[in-house]
């Protein structure tokens, strides 16, 4: 739903030499991977942050958690509502944000605070199906890959860039590998990721 | 091969036997064998499939208990957040509730928690590709010793690691697999790793790289022996492969059957056992029968008469009746050769060679008892040649069957024998058998002296018997015989009809004989002889007419020898042939230097008479000195009319119409008979010597010799008168008109020198002339 991309950055200080940068991330066979999340380090440094504060939500409906993967910036509060009959019990064991949402029920929210950068993987402790991710992130280049594995950056300052990609199931060290790209001055440049995904885990295996 | 029926007989019974026992026992074996095989394959098959069963089981048993324990909140979060005291706490608290011996962690980044052991941990961490690979179950190494591993991811809600139970599958565990099979099977888990074999028994580590995969249990041999053994692979976690070898030794399937074996080696012991006890009793009595006529066979083959008992009625018994009827039939031909070879076809009496095996056989005895003696006869009939030669042989054969038949009949239970022609011999053995010879002698005598009835004559045979003893006069069978030979010599010289015993000198006298016939025989070779010629005074001519030659041998060790002494032996021998042949020729050699009417006389033997070949000595003579042959006188006395016949006369005939004067000497003598002066016109007879001595003392003699004169001239015969010595003689003998004498009285013999000078005295007018 909200999965589109934030342009976090554009507005606030558009340098005079900026450049536009088209990232997709996609498998081997060419398939764009959703859920990603890149993050853009111009020449090595994280952007700034926007000033804006939105509403962050994960929300638990049909006994999954909703978005699948939800960036954040540092300092970002997300909610839970649950819109389940059924209670759930979110928590999660990141050394990012240690936290505990005991079982609560139907329209109940909790809302946490991220205040450290990292991946907050989310589970429910009633419900093994459902997990989720929260990426906190500390620059202000940061989005969602879309169902085609895209994500856009505008207004990128020119010059190197290192680009961060994060997925849940990408094969390598931290489930993240980064690469460094050119922005231009003026323009737009594309750059393909191809990442190498695991099968998800199917938690729920029974023996 | 074997010398015995018997052996050979009790060895092939006890060979077929084992040999069917072999056959039972290797169609037993091969059916014990193939069922216990069997049996254990499918126990085998059994045990691998409880192996699996059991494997799944407990598979599931653990995964339930590490899935649980992997999704407890507490736990998660201990491991998740970093709390290895809690989490092993926990895993220590399912460790007791499921009898675990062990269970760890196995993190996201290799970590292992759990552990002790740095080489358990070492083995754990290699799980982690396996893990992370997705692979939950399996057997794995660890610490040397093959685990069943069981996994659980532990989910937080991402992958944060494993929680990995394992247990153990050593001896002791697999010990408890075994319980569960009807068979003691052998149970063991074999892990190998990359470049390695799976056991470090290389049989084993064959069999299972070769077998593993086909499920099918197969023949193992191992050091330990041979078993029946089934590969199973098994599923591993990590880079091992593993295996479940289940073994079972062949020699416990066997154990069951132990018993049968046994029990059947045993039967075949005993029955081996009767099998060559009875066979050797059989062949026993198979062959008892068949010793006995080999035993007999070999008795036969010596020279006895043997039979044998027929016991059975089977093939041996009548081999047996044929037998004895072939030995029977042997000794009957035996018999018959033997009375062949042994006796004498005419009489029936044994022949010489019998009598020589006998009297060997005696001799031997005889020294064997020592000093009893043995007497041998020899018996010769006195007139057999007469009877042969009047009445032909068919009378000699009947007369000697029954002198035989008389023999035997007159000499007890001795031995008579019949050497050939008229010669018997008898072997006499007796306590004193010296005298029993002299009785048995004399009564022989006595028998053959009485006449025989033959083919319708009445004749008598007469007989003389010589006897040797033995060992008095010789210990062998040559000697006696011919100690028993000189002895009946004796007797005939003494004029038959009598027994002589040998005696030393008889012996000796052969051989003086002996030598002296060796010596005459050197003689004519030599030129020992020498004539003499004694004249004969013609009484009417008061000349001498002729000249008698007579024989004279110098022998050149004994001196002069008389022709008394030699010239009985030289016509025995018949040396007087070439003696008497040397005689005519000297004297013609000689004569026909005399005058020409002077003669020449030689004497002729009878022995010479009979064989041919005399009228051409006296022909050659002749020619050969050129003397004419009516200057020639042959002498023959009466003995040869005692063997005379038509061929004599004949020769007669011959020399007379050759121009030879015949005389007839020593008449009046022996068997003279008128006849004989019929039977050939003789130029001469000469008056016996024995007439003249006594012609003057006897009044008898003068009446013979004027007889002897008177028939002469009525047969136109001339008479000489030998032996004259004396005047007295000679006037009486003129008176009674002799022809001529011979004697001392005018001259005895003079050599062939002598001859011209006794003429040259009596004949002078010739020498003159």
């Amino acid at each position: 739903m909200r999965a589109l991309v934030l342009a976090l950055a554009a507005v606030a200080a558009a340098p005079a030499a900026a450049g536009d940068l088209a990232v997709q991330v996609r498998t081997a066979n060419g398939a764009g991977v959703p859920n990603a999340v890149v993050t853009l380090y111009p020449r090595g440094r994280p952007a700034a942050l926007p000033a804006a504060r939105p509403a962050y939500q994960i929300a638990q409906r049909d006994l999954q958690f909703s978005p699948f993967v939800l960036v954040v910036p540092v300092g970002g509060e997300v909610s839970f509502p649950n819109f389940d009959d059924v209670r759930h019990h979110v928590y999660s064991f990141s050394p990012v944000r240690r936290f505990e949402l005991r079982l609560y029920a139907r329209e109940q929210t909790r809302s946490v605070r991220f205040d450290r950068p990292g991946i907050v993987p989310l589970g429910c402790n009633i419900h093994d199906n459902m997990i989720a991710f929260i990426d906190v992130v500390d620059t202000g280049f940061a989005a969602r890959t879309d169902a085609a594995g895209r994500a856009n950056f505008t207004a990128i300052p020119g010059g190197p860039v290192l680009v961060r990609v994060w997925h849940p199931w990408l094969r390598a060290p931290a489930n993240q590998l980064e690469l460094r790209a050119e922005v231009p001055d003026n323009g737009r440049v594309a750059q393909a990721v191809p990442v190498n995904l695991r099968p998800p885990p199917r938690p729920s295996r029974s023996y | 091969m074997f010398a015995r029926i018997r052996t050979r007989l009790a060895i092939h019974y006890a060979g077929l036997f084992a040999l069917a026992l072999s056959l039972v026992a290797v169609a037993l074996y091969v059916v014990v064998t193939t069922t216990a095989e069997r049996q254990v394959r499918d126990e085998l098959v059994a045990s691998s499939t409880v192996f699996d069963r059991l494997l799944e089981l407990r598979t599931r048993e653990l995964g339930n208990a590490a899935g649980l324990l992997s999704r407890d909140f507490g736990f998660r979060a201990a491991v998740a957040t970093g709390d290895p005291g809690t989490a092993l706490s926990a895993l220590d608290n399912l460790k007791a509730r499921l009898g675990l011996r062990t269970a760890f962690i196995v993190g996201m980044d290799g970590s292992v928690t759990g552990l002790a052991d740095p080489r358990l941990r070492a083995d754990a961490r290699s799980l982690w590709a396996a893990l992370d690979a997705g692979r939950t179950s399996g057997i794995v190494r660890l610490g040397g010793v093959p685990h069943h591993v069981v996994a659980a991811p532990i989910m937080a809600p991402t992958l944060v690691g494993w929680v990995v139970f394992a247990n153990d599958l050593g001896p002791a565990q697999m010990r408890r697999l075994e319980q569960l099979s009807a068979i003691p099977i052998n149970a063991r888990v074999l892990l190998r790793g990359r470049g390695e074999a799976w056991s470090s028994e290389g049989a084993t580590a064959g069999f299972v790289a070769a077998r593993i995969g086909d499920n099918a249990p197969a023949r193992l041999d191992d050091p330990s022996g041979t078993a029946i053994a089934l590969v199973k692979p098994l599923g591993a976690l990590g880079d091992d492969n593993a295996a479940l070898l289940l073994r079972y030794p062949l020699a416990l399937a066997m154990a069951p059957y132990l018993p049968l074996q046994i029990a059947m080696a045993l039967t075949a012991l005993l029955g081996l056992v009767l099998v060559v006890f009875g066979s050797w009793r059989l062949s026993l009595t198979l062959t008892r029968p068949i010793s006995a006529l080999e035993q007999a066979a070999q008795r036969m083959e010596e020279g006895e008469t043997v039979a044998v008992t027929v016991a059975t009625r089977d093939e041996i018994g009548r081999l047996a009746q044929s037998f004895n009827r072939m030995a029977a039939g042997i000794a009957e031909r035996e018999k018959r050769i033997t009375q062949l070879a042994f006796n004498d076809s005419l009489t029936g009496l044994p022949n010489r060679a019998f009598f020589r095996q006998h009297l060997d056989l005696e001799l031997k005895q005889a020294e064997r008892r020592g000093g009893r003696a043995l007497a041998l006869l020899c018996v010769d009939l006195d007139n057999f040649k007469a009877v042969n030669d009047t009445l032909g042989h068919p009378a000699g054969d009947e007369l000697l069957r029954a002198v035989a038949a008389r023999l035997g009949a007159n000499v007890g239970d001795a031995m008579v024998a019949r050497l050939g022609g008229d010669e018997f011999t008898i072997i006499l053995s007796h306590r004193d058998a010296h005298e029993a010879a002299g009785a048995i002698a004399g009564r022989l005598i006595a028998a053959l002296a009485e006449p025989f009835e033959v083919n319708g004559h009445e004749l008598t045979a007469g007989a003389s018997v010589g006897i040797a003893m033995a060992p008095g006069d010789a210990a062998d069978a040559d000697t006696l015989l011919k100690h028993a030979d000189l002895a009946l010599y004796q007797a005939k010289d003494e004029g038959g009809g009598t027994y002589r015993f040998f005696e030393a000198e008889m012996n000796a006298r052969a051989q003086a004989r002996h030598q002296l016939e060796a010596d005459l025989r050197r003689a004519i070779g030599h030129g020992e002889f020498e004539l003499y010629f004694q004249p004969l005074f013609d009484l009417e001519t008061n000349r001498i007419g002729s000249f008698e030659a007579l024989i004279r041998w110098n022998h050149p060790s004994r001196g002069l020898v008389a022709p008394d002494e030699f010239i009985p032996l030289a016509e025995e021998t018949g040396l007087i042939v070439p003696i008497g042949a040397w005689v005519i020729q000297e004297a013609c050699r000689q004569a026909v230097k005399w005058p020409e009417d002077v003669r020449v006389a030689v004497n002729v033997s009878s022995v010479q008479f009979r064989r041919p070949g005399l009228a051409n000595v006296l022909i050659q003579a002749l020619a050969a000195s050129g003397l004419d042959p009516r200057r020639l006188e042959v002498e023959i006395t009466e003995s040869i009319f005692l063997e005379s016949s038509e061929a004599l006369i004949a020769v007669l005939h011959s020399l007379r119409a050759m121009g030879i004067r015949i005389a007839l000497d020593d008449f009046g003598t022996g068997y003279s008979s008128l006849s004989y002066l019929q039977s050939f016109p003789f130029d001469k007879i000469k008056i016996d010597r024995s007439f003249i001595q006594q012609l003057l003392s006897r009044a008898g003699s003068t009446a013979i010799v004027r007889a002897i004169t008177d028939l002469a001239r009525a047969l136109g015969m001339e008479t000489t008168a030998e032996g004259v010595e004396n005047p007295e003689q000679l006037a009486e003998l003129r008176l009674h008109g002799c022809s001529s004498v011979q004697g001392y009285l005018f001259s005895r013999p003079v050599n062939a020198a002598g001859v011209a000078e006794a003429l040259a005295t009596a004949n002078p007018e010739r020498d003159v002339a």
